[in-house]
């Protein structure tokens, strides 16, 4: 099938200093505004559209990213990423991720929230050298039903595969099937809510990495954080917590290490 | 099954197996310091959600399908499940586990196993982006006592498990008695766990649940350990 329901592709250049589109693309359910440049480091930052308001049975979606060398990119979303009723097949989407030497890539999308019934799989292919950096942010809430009973959706189905240098370095599954697994319970949620994972691959995490592992071990009392180190120059961290604001919390915290190293701070990215 | 190859595998599942099993707990030592494992019955909790929703996807499906490549000639696919296999475990502290456990027994399959293929297997972890992993050597030492596929799995996870249930009862404590009726328990369990993982195809390795990764992960500031992972 070559029809998307929406389709992004996004294809950057590093020119001057300053992150430029090479070429853009988007059809469908799909669309971006100009970029926008946050700080004047010359980072571009696109969000994205959705003026469906949401994904519906069937759907299909694709964003494809090629960042040149020494291209900045941040690719956030404007809303939470809504997951309708599915009936039929799985809302289906595919992220690539083609990060060359020494570009930025940091995506921080808004959290994922799968109404009653909903099925969605989310395929992430990161393509990356192992001279780029990525900071790669994931949310996901507990759903929404008209009646509030958590955990409406049926499948939410998250699966990564990082390429550094061409070689398979992490392999990411995550499948949350909250109506045949005791999704709140020991091994699952432990009684939390809301799950995010936050990736950092950097060539020099060894600056920060051990000023990051104290803050994670120290200033998070209300969530719980796992996180371990990579083969390659990176870390995973793992969140358990009950909002959203918990989580965004964390990324904001992590993101102060990355974007310090090149001398930037966080932008406030959230209209809410 | 011959005598003899019923005796071999005896002597596989044994849990004095000298490959180190015993220092690793695959995040159980977080479960007991936060006092969510305290007895039987947490640890069976614990163990069920373990062995059901992570062992089944990682360790037990990569044995299954890295035994069925093998059966069918095809080692290409065999070290393609040993990366995928090796790059799905998230926690460094699992991740090196399984390496080391892998790299015993692969060295005391050649001990007691000579002139086998697991000399391919050790050349290949020497020369390529390739390492060892229990649920795989286990396969192959399996597939050169010509077991069949089932006998594999059901053995590579009775033998998971009992190793986990002995790491219990000393970490917790449990009672020896206790330990081994919760073995006996789980064993309807692991017949059930291999039918379905055969089920099952590659695009299914490494679905792990995100709790039992945490505590696995946290396992590395926990102050005070007695287990490596």
């Amino acid at each position: 099938m070559n029809r998307w329901t929406g389709e992004l592709q996004l294809n950057m250049k590093n020119k001057t200093n300053k992150t430029i589109a090479e070429s853009v693309f988007f059809q469908g359910a799909f669309k971006v505004m100009r970029p926008l440049y946050l700080d004047d480091s010359g980072q571009a930052c696109y969000y994205i559209l959705n003026p469906g308001g949401g994904y519906v049975d069937g759907d299909r979606y694709l964003i494809s990213v090629h960042l040149q060398e020494d291209a900045e990119l941040l690719l956030t979303t404007q809303s939470a990423t809504k997951v309708y009723k599915t009936v039929q097949s799985p809302i289906y989407q595919e992220n690539r991720f083609h990060l060359e030497s020494g570009s930025v890539f940091e995506y921080w999308p808004d959290p994922l929230i799968a109404y009653q019934d909903a099925r969605y799989e989310q395929k992430t292919t990161i393509d990356m050298s192992s001279s780029a950096s990525l900071f790669y942010a994931e949310t996901m809430t507990p759903g929404w039903s008209e009646e509030a009973k958590l955990f409406p959706y049926t499948l939410v189905h998250l699966k990564s595969d990082i390429y550094v240098d061409g070689k398979l370095v992490v392999l990411d599954h995550l499948r949350f099937m909250p109506q045949t697994q005791k999704i709140k319970g020991m091994g699952f949620l432990e009684g939390y809510t809301h799950f995010g994972s936050l990736m950092i691959i950097d060539p020099s995490i060894d600056l920060y990495l051990e000023e990051l592992s104290q803050h994670l071990l120290r200033d998070y009392d209300e969530c719980q954080i796992g996180f371990s180190r990579l083969d390659v120059s990176g870390i995973l961290i793992r969140i358990l917590a009950t909002n959203t604001k918990q989580l965004e919390d964390v990324f904001k915290g992590c993101s102060t290490f990355f974007k310090r190293r090149f001398g930037r701070v966080v932008p406030e990215l959230r209209k809410y | 099954m011959d005598n003899l190859q019923l005796l071999s595998l005896f002597q596989l599942c044994d849990s004095n197996l000298p490959v180190g099993q015993f220092s690793h707990s695959y995040g159980l030592e977080t479960y007991i310091q936060d006092g969510k494992v305290h007895d039987k019955q947490t640890m069976k909790e614990w163990l069920m959600v373990y062995a059901e929703e992570q062992m089944c996807f990682s360790d037990g499906l990569g044995c299954y399908l890295g035994f069925q490549a093998l059966n069918e000639g095809n080692l290409t696919d065999f070290w393609e499940i040993a990366v995928r296999l090796d790059a799905q475990s998230l926690s460094r502290e699992s991740r090196e586990a399984n390496r080391k456990v892998g790299m015993r027994l692969l060295k005391l399959g050649q001990d007691l196993y000579p002139n086998s293929t697991l000399e391919v297997y050790k050349q290949k972890i020497k020369t390529d982006h390739i390492k060892a992993h229990p649920a795989l050597v286990f396969a192959m030492i399996a597939y050169e006592l010509h077991l069949s596929e089932t006998e594999t799995v059901v053995a590579y996870l009775y033998s998971t498990i009992s190793g986990l249930i002995q790491n219990a009862v000393r970490g917790i404590p449990i009672g020896q008695t206790a330990g081994q009726t919760l073995l006996h328990d789980m064993k309807s369990r692991i017949e059930k766990l291999t039918d379905r993982i055969k089920t099952l195809s590659i695009d299914d390795l490494g679905a792990t649940p995100p709790g039992l990764e945490v505590a696995q992960m946290r396992h590395e500031h926990l102050a005070v350990r007695i287990f490596m992972s």
